[in-house]
């Protein structure tokens, strides 16, 4: 815990500079859809503005206007045609842009994340990571869009100016003062507006975050009758969401009426400063209506760059979110240029071709040492030595600390301190390094996705037919898949739920098997399984899987008879290393272990 | 819920719109009415606006007072101001209203999915289910609250402001009534062309999510499998067909808002000429074409909000219509809730720990997929029998060992049992001690009175982000903190919990991290020792457990099932010792039903072979 809060508090980049490194990733993307809503907001409006103005000049004479009133009235309508094509393109640019942006920010972080020590890959849950990755891209997307609609409004703005400053310099001043106080408004509400956001943001992912969990375990609170309750539970969380974003809600909607207070105020004023210049003939009907119709706009202006300005604040926020879940990497990842696949060939599946390399001859550890951060448990000064072709077991009690050696070994969790030695090199990136082909993993309870059973094993692996048929044998799952009315084709379900549990582990031992890795690594693969299918599971193991050197967490005997070592852990560190035989006579907690089944029988 | 005919699903949305509408907002009513004359108070100041400025043109050109001039340009700043007093005051009521309908909303969609069957969780993915409650309902937040109010707000401006124009002049009006008439009409007939896009783009949206939650949990078996670029694949593969659909639901909508556009431009410019006419034939005054080129301007703002809401509203339709298939998703599993008979429930009441159990003549399948076994299998044979003919009874307190392969139906014989699932033929009793005369058919008890009395330990512990206590209780406030501390002593976790620094108050992981597996499920044992149920059900639930900390429990474990009917499925022979019945399960038949004793001495038995077996594992 103590490291994450670390690394969020370490300075980033400013929100401009993300701001600018979106905008330049892809110039053309940002540049036409920018264009288009100039277009839009800055010249088609202008337009209307000159065609009013005409049409109230020539009905006064005040003014010499050279087109009749049915053209005036046709421009009127040819300017509307045009920007309804306009709009029509923009849709498309709009699309093109967000979804650049989001996939980009998206892809980055996913792809930290599944680079990152994967037993602890997301900070909070799931659910509160997919909140993340959805809001709040959106969010800096959004702002970037509507920064074009601020630069389209901008463009209006200047051009106003000139207009307004030809007519009449004094009324025009008093225009853009409210421009200016607006945007000192929003300047001074800046830390209240990032705090109620946050607090919202917060409560709704604490929303999505339970929701998520509750249908995750949808089967136990069943069975637990544990429906209501859960409900009265979500009943909390939504009222604190509820308040967090009413006070959100409050607050903005203030500050966009403080905006709007400010332009009407000032468009009192020139009511007020006009009448006498009107009175003596220097400012036409038609200059007011042009002047009404430009403050309409300024109004709309002066919110929009007000909201901005405060938005902008927010988007602060987004980013800390989103760098969260980049959990220590540097904060510029989240924008690192790659590309984003939007439109035709799919990114290629990479997998390593096999090398020299790969193969396993030893893998020496030296002092490895994991302390969870909240609890202080784990393991410590963990020495092993593994040959080409062993197979060795470690084994303790509950909480003793295995899992956690294999997943501090593997990179899953994050090295604390400690060596690992692949044929005599030095490993620094455990994680990045021990994938396929040097080494495969089954963990204590898999995970299997809801795609087809195929799909599971492989993960797009290439192999042939025979390798697959091979792989499903050795993890006995070939009876199983017969029966299937797909076999291989069956869509396993959420998190694999349609298949029975000693089927899943059997799933993953497959999904391990098949890439033929010199290094297995697996975590209790028999626990779900009846005696005969793990008596099966073993017997292949050791026949199919005689070149692979294995590392093995059971307390199962077959496992513990066959090992060329065991590894014997209590409370986090090595009681004992051995044979079987050599342990059971010398030590009590071997014994203790392997007798405590029979002492019940 | 797939397999519903189309027009009872269709049907059922029609009738529910409304009905779901007066469901969430009647209880608020007081704010709904303070809410609907906020807005309208609020549309009646705009109304004004250009009144005043009309007046004060006429004013200047027909050389009026200063003063006159100053009064207006005062009246005309009040005006603004209320106008954003109410406009604050209404926007606040506006979400509180939203916020406290969907809140409801949430909770009731999350108690209905929660009461679906396993069928329907089994297709349904967390991820989802995220974006169902909660991505589907954000939506139908302005549908609840601004929606209605504004739309028909905003019918009334519109209906106002023509109003205004007859009195201004009765042919500017009768253009411009036109040109709304034309614009409507145009509405409704369109509305809702782009319905199906905006449902499909948030099914897309829906499995890019799933996909997302799915990995997230999954990161473990990703990385060290190789995994990452194939997921990546994948991700952008769910992210092209997300981009495509919303394009065409966009551009669906915009096709609608741009008509909308194109008839008011004409409509404006066709009564700036007739205003033009009229004023140059002396018939009406500057400020009132001023007035006239205002409201036609003024009536683009609500048709123009009317459109964008509709847009939203096609948004809300499509959740809508999803929120409304999810409720009228029918569980196939039907509650009885209360018991026909009084005597049965008095029965039940009475229900105690010794409880005695029978299966007769129990058969089943799964038949998760209804529409792809439509497809497929032209032999109306059910395919995949999971259970066939069980018959068994267990007297009150009696244990039950039950063996078998995996896949044999063991754990779907306990889903059984808890009605995740109901049989397609036979019945299952539970009838309370002593008299097996009352035996009562599962189906009559209400759903979470059967609940209570049966509770199970299973090798799967689901752990929410949630306080230690929470995740054992199951949000129980009933049950106390001495009693949770003094189950988890007798389980031996007081180490464990002495380790937290909140006590009961500790926040657990998500998923259970920084749990050993074993601890896990020590901690379902606490689970089950807190419910205290009649019958307990042992799922291989030590399975994950070294055989010290086995041997531990086992005293535990005798507590728990002392005096209760208690089913222990195992892979492992030494576990079911306790037990005084075994049966053994093959594809579903029994193959093997007796006393334990009896079965152990007599050679030719599968459970003597078993055992046998188990042995040589030990003397190998």
């Amino acid at each position: 815990m103590k490291e994450m809060k670390n690394t969020t508090k370490k300075e980033r980049p400013s929100t401009w500079w993300y701001i600018w490194q979106l905008t330049k990733y892809k110039p053309w993307v940002y540049g036409t859809f920018g264009l288009m809503e100039i277009l839009i907001f800055g010249v088609f409006p202008q337009l209307s503005g000159f065609v009013i103005q005409g049409i109230f000049n020539r009905l006064t004479g005040e003014a010499a206007v050279s087109l009749n009133l049915t053209t005036l009235a046709i421009l009127l309508v040819a300017v509307a045609v045009g920007r309804g094509i306009a709009f029509f393109t923009d849709v498309w640019l709009y699309f093109n842009f967000q979804y650049t942006v989001t996939a980009l920010l998206r892809v980055n972080i996913f792809d930290t994340i599944l680079r990152r020590p994967g037993a602890k890959a997301v900070p909070e849950s799931p659910g509160d990571a997919v909140s993340r990755f959805r809001d709040d891209a959106q969010e800096i997307a959004w702002f970037m869009s509507e920064m074009l609609i601020v630069l389209g409004f901008g463009v209006f703005a200047v051009v106003a100016l000139i207009v307004m400053l030809r007519i009449n310099v004094r009324i025009t001043l008093i225009v853009f003062i409210p421009l200016v106080i607006v945007i000192f408004i929003a300047n001074f509400a800046n830390n209240k507006i990032t705090e109620y956001r946050q607090a919202s943001r917060n409560a709704t992912s604490k929303v999505t975050d339970f929701v998520g969990e509750l249908f995750g375990a949808v089967q136990a609170v069943k069975v637990a009758g544990a429906e209501e309750r859960s409900v009265d539970h979500l009943k909390a969380l939504n009222v604190t969401r509820r308040k967090a974003t009413l006070k959100d809600v409050l607050f903005s909607q203030v500050l966009n009426s403080a905006f709007h207070n400010t332009s009407n105020l000032f468009t009192g004023l020139i009511l007020l400063s006009v009448g006498s210049v009107m009175q003596a003939g220097d400012f036409t009907v038609g200059d007011l209506a042009l002047f009404v119709y430009y403050l309409s706009w300024v109004t709309d202006f002066s919110a929009i760059i007000g909201d901005k300005i405060a938005w902008f604040k927010r988007l602060g926020v987004s980013i800390d979110r989103m760098i969260y879940l980049l959990q220590g990497t540097p904060a510029r990842k989240l924008v690192e240029y790659a590309p984003v696949y939007l439109r035709g060939d799919l990114p290629e599946v990479a997998y390593p071709k096999k090398t020299e390399g790969d193969q396993l001859e030893t893998l020496e550890v030296h002092n490895l040492t994991y302390r969870f951060p909240d609890t202080g448990r784990g393991i410590e000064n963990i020495d092993l030595h593994l040959t080409k072709g062993t197979f060795t077991v470690i084994t303790g009690r509950v909480g003793s600390g295995k899992s956690t050696l294999l997943q501090a070994l593997l990179g899953l969790l994050p090295l604390q301190s400690g060596g690992i030695y692949w044929n005599g090199k030095r490993v620094e990136e455990p994680g990045e390094f021990f994938v396929p082909p040097r080494s495969a993993y089954t963990s204590q309870v898999p995970l299997l996705f809801s795609e087809s059973l195929k799909d599971n094993i492989l993960m797009g692996y290439p192999v042939d037919e025979a390798a697959m048929e091979a792989a499903v044998h050795a993890a006995v799952l070939d009876d199983d898949i017969a029966e299937m009315s797909k076999g291989l084709a069956t869509v396993v379900g959420p998190k694999g739920v349609k298949l029975s549990g000693g089927q899943r582990q059997r799933a993953a031992a497959a999904r391990m098997f098949v890439r033929q890795a010199s290094l297995l690594v697996f975590d209790d693969i028999s626990s779900a399984l009846d005696v005969e299918t793990e008596q099966a599971l073993w017997k292949r193991i050791f026949t199919t899987q005689k070149d692979a050197t294995c590392l093995v967490v059971s307390h199962r005997k077959p496992a513990l008879q066959r090992a060329d070592q065991i590894i014997l852990l209590k409370d986090g560190q090595i009681e004992a290393v051995g044979r079987l035989s050599d342990l059971l006579q010398n030590n009590k907690e071997m014994q203790r272990l392997w007798h405590g089944e029979e002492k019940v029988s | 819920m797939e397999a519903m005919p189309k027009e009872r699903v269709e049907k059922l949305q029609a009738l529910s719109t409304k009905q779901l509408l007066i469901k969430y907002l009647s209880p608020q009513k007081g704010r709904v009415i303070l809410l609907a004359l906020f807005i309208f108070i609020n549309l009646g100041l705009q109304l004004l606006t250009p009144q005043i400025i009309g007046q004060f043109i006429d004013s200047v050109t027909q050389k009026e007072t200063l003063s006159k001039l100053v009064r207006l340009g005062v009246l005309f700043v009040g005006v603004a101001f209320l106008q954003q007093i109410f406009a604050i005051i209404s926007a606040y009521f506006t979400q509180n209203v939203g916020w406290s309908a969907t809140n409801a909303l949430r909770e009731d969609l999350t108690q209905h999915a929660l009461n679906l069957d396993m069928r329907f969780h089994k297709t349904h993915p967390p991820g989802e289910m995220i974006s169902r409650i909660d991505s589907d309902i954000n939506t139908l937040n302005d549908f609840f609250s601004q929606f209605l109010l504004q739309l028909v707000g905003n019918i009334l401006l519109v209906a106002a402001i023509l109003i205004i124009l007859f009195f201004e002049d009765w042919r500017i009006g009768l253009v411009l009534t036109g040109f709304s008439v034309i614009a409507m009409l145009f509405l409704t007939r369109f509305r809702n062309i782009a319905v199906p896009h905006w449902e499909a783009e948030r099914k897309a949206e829906a499995d890019f999510y799933s996909f997302l939650e799915e990995r997230l949990a999954g990161t473990a078996d990703i990385r060290a499998n190789g995994g990452r670029s194939y997921t990546i694949r994948r991700f952008f593969g769910l992210i092209q067909s997300m981009f495509k659909r919303s394009v065409k639901a966009a551009f669906m909508v915009n096709i609608l808002i741009n008509s909308m556009f194109l008839i008011f431009a004409v409509g404006n410019a066709v009564s700036l000429g007739v205003g033009g006419a009229l004023y140059f034939n002396g018939i009406i005054t500057i400020g009132t074409v001023y007035i006239v080129f205002q409201y036609s301007r003024l009536l683009e703002r609500p048709l123009d909000q009317i459109s964008r809401q509709l847009s939203n509203v096609q948004k809300s339709l499509a959740s809508l219509k999803r929120v409304i298939n999810l409720l009228s998703t029918e569980s196939k599993i039907v509650d009885p809730h209360q018991l026909r008979e009084k005597s049965l429930s008095d029965g039940l009441t009475a229900l105690g720990q010794e409880v005695s159990l029978c299966f007769d003549h129990v058969s089943f399948y799964y038949d998760d997929q209804p529409e792809q076994a439509l497809v497929e299998n032209s032999s109306p044979e059910p395919v995949g029998q999971v259970l066939t003919d069980i018959n068994f009874s267990l007297a009150p307190g009696e244990i039950l060992g039950l063996l078998g392969r995996t896949g044999s139906g063991k754990t779907t014989l306990t889903r059984l049992l808890f009605r995740l699932y109901d049989p397609q033929a036979g019945t299952i009793y539970i009838s309370p001690h002593p008299s097996q005369s009352q035996a009562v058919d599962i189906r009559q008890i209400p759903l979470s009175t059967l609940r209570s009395k049966v509770g199970i330990v299973t090798q799967n512990i689901e752990l929410f982000h949630a306080s230690v206590r929470d995740n054992l209780t199951f949000f129980d406030s009933s049950i106390n903190d001495s009693r949770i501390l003094e189950v988890l002593h007798g389980l031996g976790l007081s180490h464990w919990f002495n380790s937290m620094k909140n006590g009961l108050d500790s926040d657990l992981e998500s998923g259970g991290g920084g749990l050993s597996a074993g601890e896990a499920q020590l901690l379902a044992f606490a689970r089950i020792f807190l419910k205290d149920p009649g019958i307990v059900i042992l799922d291989e639930a030590s399975s994950r457990l070294d055989p010290a900390t086995e041997h531990l429990i086992e005293k535990a474990v005798d507590r728990l099932i002392k005096g209760r009917t208690a089913l222990i499925i195992a892979h492992r022979l030494t576990t079911v010792q306790r037990a005084d019945k075994i049966m053994i399960l093959e594809s579903g038949h029994i193959e093997e039903f007796g006393d334990r004793q009896a079965l152990t001495l007599n050679p030719d038995s599968r459970f003597n072979q078993l055992l046998r077996t188990g042995l040589d594992e030990v003397l190998a």
